[in-house]
């Protein structure tokens, strides 16, 4: 097959559009590499983001609940979440799990035991165990024990030890000795009450709530409540991502709030995602361009060729020989770009992970297989179209 | 697979079926043919010899048969098989190893040595039938050795067609079609290359269909009919 393509070659000029050829291929290289740094730019922030060097859990949880607003005020009953608004919640595609927040339909006071002048109402929550960040073999009750676990929001004791202890002269008492301090917990409702020892067994970063388990709240919701299931107020969702702005604008769009800091990132990634987005698409576009001028100068040079090529096919050439003639003297040239492209990126990427290493946030120093997926794939779309596009004018001509 | 469908066919039955070309439609009325209009077979390994005079078709016959010109009425049957039901990869498997061909115009590349002309038939087969050497061989036998390295078209016309008949000689055949192959050569050069003609097909058991003016004895003929 070779000595019959180095004939091809002096009847098979490819050098007619040669302007053409070198628009075509700097059009291919330079959208390559834009498309090339759109992904792997959106790789990098996916690793900044989620990356196990950068992050040390993989899920995130968010407790949501309505923003209150003024018009709100004095109906509870607005606040509180229906099973259709959870059910939606659920269904969220960034939602991986969403659990009620519980609350107590009883009084409950805490008094601290001995001489400490400590006394005060306050009320219980619960979540499903799966929910929450403390874990704990005294996390446990069953109905008749008279130890209730619980287990208090870190920023409780921090406000205390920081804020009031300093402001009123009390000692600040560390976590170990909150928990070695038993509480008597008092739960009523009307006449009917009950005492039972609060333990505090753990300090949760996740949830800012006076937690119990939840058997606990059951059996006294069941004992001292009303007796129908009160609406949950808060939610508590599991999230890969809590920088998703879908999770977001899910959020504004429902009047939901939660703790802002979690998806200060979202922003970030928006703008991150719309920069990335517009380098894609233009360099989609110029692949277009690349594409056609292809075309263009495909058909040119079977056009000028149009004779020999006729000539050809009368001495028995079959269509198929000229295609592969053709395709091996365009190919090599897609192959050197896609190369080229690909090492341009590598270079970007190793020295963007050089950067970022500076400031402590690690990439890959390598462009990542999505990268190389998407060199191969363009190279491979160029490829048949260009097939397609020889195929068409060598039939014209056979 | 139509390289391998056709590679196994040891024969190639050409026919025709009332075969008339559209441009000569009505002087065809006029006259009889032993060709046009007919019922005609050519069994494999015939010499055949069609004599006719200027403007009769000889070279329109020529094309139908190579399947280059389709301006006709009734059919050419190859194998049993309409020449329209051979696809293009077909078709050129046919070219590269069943029917071979003398352009009355030769058709040259131009830009190519008049060797390279022969090789580009040569090595259109991944697996050449021939050998270089052989084509030295044939360049000698019709003294055209010297003008092997020149430009196609710095060749005189005789020189051009004794580098066809090489060309059309380099490749497996079943049939060998001919358009006036001695137009522009002396009787001597005629001679040469009828011998050598004459001899490649019998190597191949080949046959050959010769359109011409006039009568000749250069080969011994099996058939000669008039157009």
């Amino acid at each position: 097959m070779f000595p019959f393509f180095t004939l091809l070659k002096k009847i098979i000029q490819t050098g007619v559009g040669k302007a053409r050829l070198l628009m075509a291929t700097t059009g291919l290289g330079i959208a390559m590499v834009l498309l090339l740094i759109a992904i792997q730019a959106h790789t990098n922030f996916s690793q900044l983001l989620y990356g196990r060097q950068n992050q040390n859990e993989s899920a995130d949880f968010l407790v949501i609940n309505k923003k209150i607003t003024n018009a709100m005020m004095g109906q509870p009953e607005k606040s509180v979440f229906t099973p259709e608004e959870m059910e939606k919640i659920r269904q969220q595609p960034f939602v991986e799990a969403a659990g009620f927040i519980s609350s107590s339909q009883f009084k409950v006071t805490a008094a601290a035991p001995g001489d400490l002048q400590f006394y005060t109402d306050m009320f219980f929550e619960s979540v499903p165990d799966s929910f929450i960040d403390v874990k704990n073999d005294e996390w446990q009750w069953e109905e008749g024990a008279r130890n209730i676990p619980i287990i208090l929001p870190n920023d409780f004791l921090n406000l205390y030890n920081f804020g009031f202890a300093l402001s009123q002269n009390l000692p600040q008492v560390s976590q170990e000795t909150v928990k070695n301090l038993p509480v008597k917990i008092t739960i009523s409702k009307g006449l009917l009450s009950e005492q039972f020892t609060g333990r505090i067994v753990g300090f949760s970063d996740r949830i800012s709530s006076f937690l119990v388990p939840a058997t606990f709240m059951e059996w006294a919701n069941r004992r001292f409540g009303s007796g129908t299931a009160a609406a949950p107020s808060r939610v508590v969702i599991k999230t890969r991502d809590p920088a998703n702005p879908a999770l977001v604008s899910f959020l504004e769009e429902n009047g939901y709030s939660t703790n802002q800091d979690k998806v200060k990132y979202s922003k970030t990634k928006l703008i991150v995602q719309t920069i990335v987005s517009v380098i894609g698409f233009f360099g989609v576009v110029l692949l277009l361009f690349a594409l056609l001028v292809f075309s263009m100068f495909i058909q040119l040079v079977i056009a000028s060729c149009k004779k020999e090529i006729q000539l050809l096919i009368m001495l028995g050439t079959g269509p198929g020989q000229l295609r592969r003639y053709l395709m091996r003297q365009f190919a090599p040239l897609y192959l050197v770009t896609g190369i080229v492209a690909l090492l341009l990126v590598a270079l970007l990427q190793w020295q963007a992970a050089r950067l970022l290493t500076a400031h402590s946030m690690y990439v890959s120093a390598w462009p990542g297989s999505g990268t190389l997926a998407a060199a191969i794939l363009v190279l491979l779309l160029v490829y048949a179209v260009n097939l397609r596009s020889v195929r068409k004018y060598i039939a014209q001509h056979s | 697979m139509a390289l391998v469908h056709f590679r196994f066919i040891e024969y190639m039955l050409i026919q025709l079926q009332r075969l008339i070309p559209l441009p000569l439609r009505e002087k065809l009325e006029q006259r009889d043919s032993d060709i046009w209009n007919k019922d005609v077979q050519f069994p494999p390994g015939q010499f055949v010899k069609i004599k006719a005079p200027s403007g009769t078709g000889k070279t329109t016959l020529i094309h139908y048969l190579y399947h280059v010109r389709f301006d006709y009425t009734g059919k050419v049957l190859v194998n049993g098989r309409s020449w329209q039901d051979y696809d293009k990869e077909a078709l050129a498997a046919m070219r590269q190893q069943q029917v071979s061909i003398i352009f009355q115009d030769l058709r040259l590349f131009e830009q190519l040595t008049a060797l390279e002309n022969i090789e580009l038939k040569r090595v259109m087969l991944p697996q050449p039938y021939c050998t270089r050497e052989k084509v030295e061989e044939m360049a000698a036998k019709l003294q055209v050795s010297h003008v092997l390295r020149q430009s196609g078209r710095t060749l005189s016309y005789g020189e051009r067609q004794r580098i066809a008949i090489i060309r059309a000689l380099v490749q497996p055949f079943k049939w060998l079609l001919m358009d006036e192959p001695f137009s522009h050569l002396d009787e001597e050069n005629a001679q040469r290359a009828a011998a050598l003609i004459a001899a490649e097909c019998r190597a191949r058991q080949a046959g050959f269909i010769l359109t011409d003016l006039d009568s000749d004895a250069r080969f011994p003929y099996d058939v000669q009919m008039n157009l």
